[in-house]
């Protein structure tokens, strides 16, 4: 228990504002010629920088489950991806040991044109499984998802629950190190979300090590031995998962008051 | 340089994978299917040889019209294909570069693969058209090989820079289309490279699509080795292009996810 599968040390990620609309060349070329000019005609242009995370340290052990909980915008999408090197920090150094398999967002890598089967060996190899791993698996795969009947449909006729049965499906038989899952339980039925908790369980006995964001308390509760409050892309508090998701619930109580 | 290749090889079955995925994605719910992949050089070679062939009579150096044009359509249809499909590469994934890891040069690389698959299909049909001339072809054919290698180099260095330009500027989007139009004005495929004036050739062969376009239409049609001094300065400017290419996809790479 005393390896360290992911350490954050002061990181920093930020997004310019501007950036976060479609970019234009003549906005880009027109800062570019005022550089040149020497001087900034485009001080309309927003040039803001928005801190999604701010100076973030921590550590998770092998084999821990660490809980992400927190209010929307407080940075814990982003400490998946940065995790996941999806995206990179402004400053500050993250070292991760292990393989990490992301399970972002539900559908995500999977095309609607191919069927459930295409697709499983699409995603698979999305999450870096090798096909020949898929094979064996495949069978497996696909009487966890449930949806036999409809494996050669194209996914594009599926429901929103079948898309993200075969998502989760193709992600609890990978073998992955270091697992993320982000907001997985929002879509599927009450059977489903049971199977993928079980799952999710059995993924924390068998040593892995998992970031599990979500706005379920009682499955935080369940699965996470440890929890850290985001606010603000800042720890507000971390520790043990009950004592921390009762501060936070106090604190969205106290601010529904307020608002009131 | 070769560490993104060893990254590559390492995710060579997610290569595939995409290759797989963008091959049988380009034609479903299309009714002719593959064959698409023929009807393009094929009804611009039939264009081709009414127009420049028998209204414009343009010098085809002994060679029948329709196999001057397709010996020539061929490769351009692979550079053009693969130029548009590759550069949007990268921003018509943009769900996937957002959620999950993986080398993102994959994504256009995997369209030069799936435009190679056409190449072959469309090769299928120039065997059909030379027996049907009667051309025979010589131990010179081998030489499709080098050549088609260095148009993929090419093709590869251009489309790095362009896939990652588009995630910053859209303009780029139509940028490509344009340039495609214009650029087979500077390649001989219309009309043979004789054609050219003395004094300009230097410059019209700095035009790697110049060398490729030629050297192919001479080692299949023409029946003689490759002019290899044009090889050789094409060889070196579509290396330099892929090396510099690669490195600025690496460095833009980081703020894809960001910007896209």
């Amino acid at each position: 228990m005393d390896n360290i599968a992911i350490k954050f040390q002061n990181v920093t990620k930020s997004y310019l504002i501007s950036r976060m609309k479609y970019g234009r060349f003549s906005d880009d070329f027109g800062i570019f010629l005022g550089k040149l000019i020497g001087k900034n005609r485009h001080k309309t242009l927003q040039r803001e920088t928005l801190l999604a995370i701010n100076d973030l340290s921590f550590t998770v052990h092998e084999g821990e489950c660490l809980g992400i909980i927190g209010r929307n915008g407080s940075g814990k999408s982003t400490i998946l991806k940065l995790i996941s090197k999806i995206t990179y920090p402004k400053s500050g150094q993250i070292t991760v040991n292990g393989k990490v398999g992301a399970f972002i967002e539900l559908g995500a890598g999977l095309h609607p044109e191919l069927s459930g089967k295409e697709n499983i060996f699409l995603y698979g190899a999305i999450l870096g499984m090798k096909k020949q791993e898929i094979k064996g698996k495949y069978a497996d795969i696909v009487k966890f998802s449930g949806i036999e009947k409809f494996i050669d449909t194209p996914i594009k006729r599926y429901s929103s629950g079948m898309y993200a049965r075969i998502g989760f499906s193709v992600v609890s038989f990978m073998d992955p190190e270091i697992l993320l899952i982000d907001e997985v339980l929002a879509v599927g039925d009450q059977n489903f979300q049971k199977k993928c908790l079980d799952k999710m369980k059995r993924f924390v006995k068998s040593g892995k090590t998992i970031v599990f964001v979500s706005h379920n308390m009682d499955a935080v509760k369940l699965i996470c031995s440890k929890a850290i409050y985001l606010d603000g892309g800042k720890i507000k508090m971390q520790g043990e998962t009950k004592t921390v998701i009762s501060h936070y619930l106090d604190d969205v109580k106290g601010s529904k008051n307020e608002s009131q | 340089m070769f560490i993104h290749l060893k990254e590559l090889i390492k995710f060579r079955e997610l290569l595939f994978a995409f290759t797989n995925r963008e091959i049988k994605v380009r034609y479903k719910q299309t009714l002719l299917g593959a064959s698409w992949a023929v009807i393009q050089p094929l009804s611009l070679m039939i264009m081709f040889t009414l127009i420049f062939g028998f209204f414009l009579k343009i010098n085809s150096e002994g060679v029948p019209y329709p196999l001057f044009y397709y010996s020539a359509l061929m490769p351009w249809t692979f550079f053009a294909t693969s130029l548009s499909f590759g550069s949007l590469a990268v921003i018509n994934n943009g769900n996937l570069v957002t959620k999950i890891y993986f080398p993102r040069e994959i994504l256009p690389f995997a369209s030069i693969i799936a435009g190679f698959m056409d190449f072959l299909i469309s090769a299928l049909i120039f065997i059909v058209m030379l027996v049907i001339y009667n051309v025979p072809l010589t131990i010179n054919v081998v030489y499709t090989i080098p050549i088609v290698f260095l148009e993929t180099i090419f093709i590869a260095g251009l489309i790095l820079f362009t896939s990652a330009l588009n995630v910053m500027w859209r303009d780029i989007k139509f940028v490509i289309p344009l340039l495609i139009q214009l650029w087979i004005f500077v390649t001989p495929v219309i009309y043979p490279l004789s054609k050219v004036p003395e004094k300009f050739r230097p410059f019209y062969m700095l035009n790697p699509m110049s060398s490729v376009v030629e050297n192919f239409r001479k080692v299949t049609v023409g029946g003689l080795a490759p002019n290899w001094n044009d090889f050789a300065i094409a060889l070196g400017i579509s290396l330099i292009l892929f090396i510099f290419g690669y490195k600025f996809f690496k460095i833009k790479e980081k703020v894809f996810a960001d910007v896209i």
